[in-house]
């Protein structure tokens, strides 16, 4: 369980450090928010639900913002 | 809570509505949200009404507030 | 476990009120339908959504097809509801109440009023936020007439003189 809870911990703070936040900034709420969610949870279902988008047109939005999957 | 109080309760929530509101505000706006705020008075129905403005739920409700509705019931 | 879920009309004045994270004390977890998800836009309350999806205090809730079902029927019946009907996303709330339990936190008078109107519903709790600042205070959280006065300032939203009186607050 501990390993689990390490892993998840690292998966966030690489997500964080690859980050684009300059591009990521300057988006419009629903999508800025979408995608800090996904950055601090990792999950990438409910962040479309927050942007509003299919989760292919939401991974298309993740890559640009050069937030990797983990 | 029975019938009775449920009625009386959007009465009153409808009293409140009319008397908060803005109408100068309301008679300013544009034909379609005029008309779905004054709807909204009446009824409270804010779905309905966002339907009317053409508008989604909260920036109806937004536009509401900014007629001095509040939301009541 | 308590568990909620909520509609837009109960979101959007709630996420405007100062001491919005009370909720927590009463909830183990509000769920959020995504049909109410897509209804916002206002960062403000976008933001306090997000946190609370990280948190894990939220939770979406995808409608299946068994829920929206029921939440069809639902409409229907509220058909014979005076003055209000109960529309779709609202009456997914009222299903998943009736299917799960949870407590459902709204607005919309036509879903505060159904349980009380019929039968098929008579076992869904449903709280307005009034409902929730009661429940805080009887829980000793709150002193109750200050934090309705403050939640009618902060959020606009307005509670009628019955429902106050109801609570010994008129």
């Amino acid at each position: 369980m501990e390993e689990w809870i390490q892993l998840l911990e690292e998966a966030r703070e690489i997500r964080r450090r690859e980050a684009d936040w300059h591009f990521i900034n300057s988006l419009p709420p629903k999508l800025r928010l979408a995608l800090t969610y996904f950055v601090e949870v990792g999950d990438i279902y409910v962040a479309s639900r927050i942007a509003g988008m299919k989760v292919g047109e939401f991974d298309e939005l993740r890559r640009k913002a050069k937030v990797p999957m983990v | 809570m029975d019938r009775e109080f449920w009625m009386e309760l959007l009465e009153e929530a409808r009293e409140i509505r009319r008397r908060e509101a803005d109408w100068a505000y309301i008679d300013m706006q544009p034909p379609r949200l005029r008309a779905a705020l004054r709807y909204y008075v009446e009824t409270g129905d804010f779905r309905t009404a966002a339907r009317l403005a053409g508008l989604g739920v909260e920036e109806f409700l937004e536009r509401a507030r900014e007629a001095k509705i509040p939301l009541v019931l | 476990m308590t568990e909620a879920i909520a509609d837009t009309s109960f979101l959007i004045d709630w996420a405007r009120y100062s001491r919005r994270d009370l909720l927590w004390r009463l909830f183990d977890v509000v769920h959020l339908p995504e049909s109410v998800l897509a209804e916002i836009y206002s960062e403000g309350t976008l933001a306090w959504i997000v946190d609370g999806l990280a948190s894990r205090r939220m939770a979406l809730f995808t409608e299946t097809d068994d829920v929206v079902d029921l939440a069809r029927r639902i409409v229907s019946l509220s058909r014979a509801l005076p003055a209000r009907g109960v529309d779709l996303p609202e009456a997914v709330c009222l299903a998943a109440g009736l299917k799960f339990g949870y407590v459902v936190l709204t607005e919309n008078g036509g879903a505060v009023m159904a349980p009380s109107f019929l039968n098929e519903l008579s076992p869904v709790k449903v709280m307005r936020a009034l409902d929730v600042l009661h429940a805080l205070a009887q829980a000793g959280h709150i002193g109750l007439r200050d934090e309705v006065a403050r939640y009618q300032v902060e959020t606009g939203h307005r509670f009628a003189k019955r429902d106050l009186r109801r609570l010994g607050l008129e």
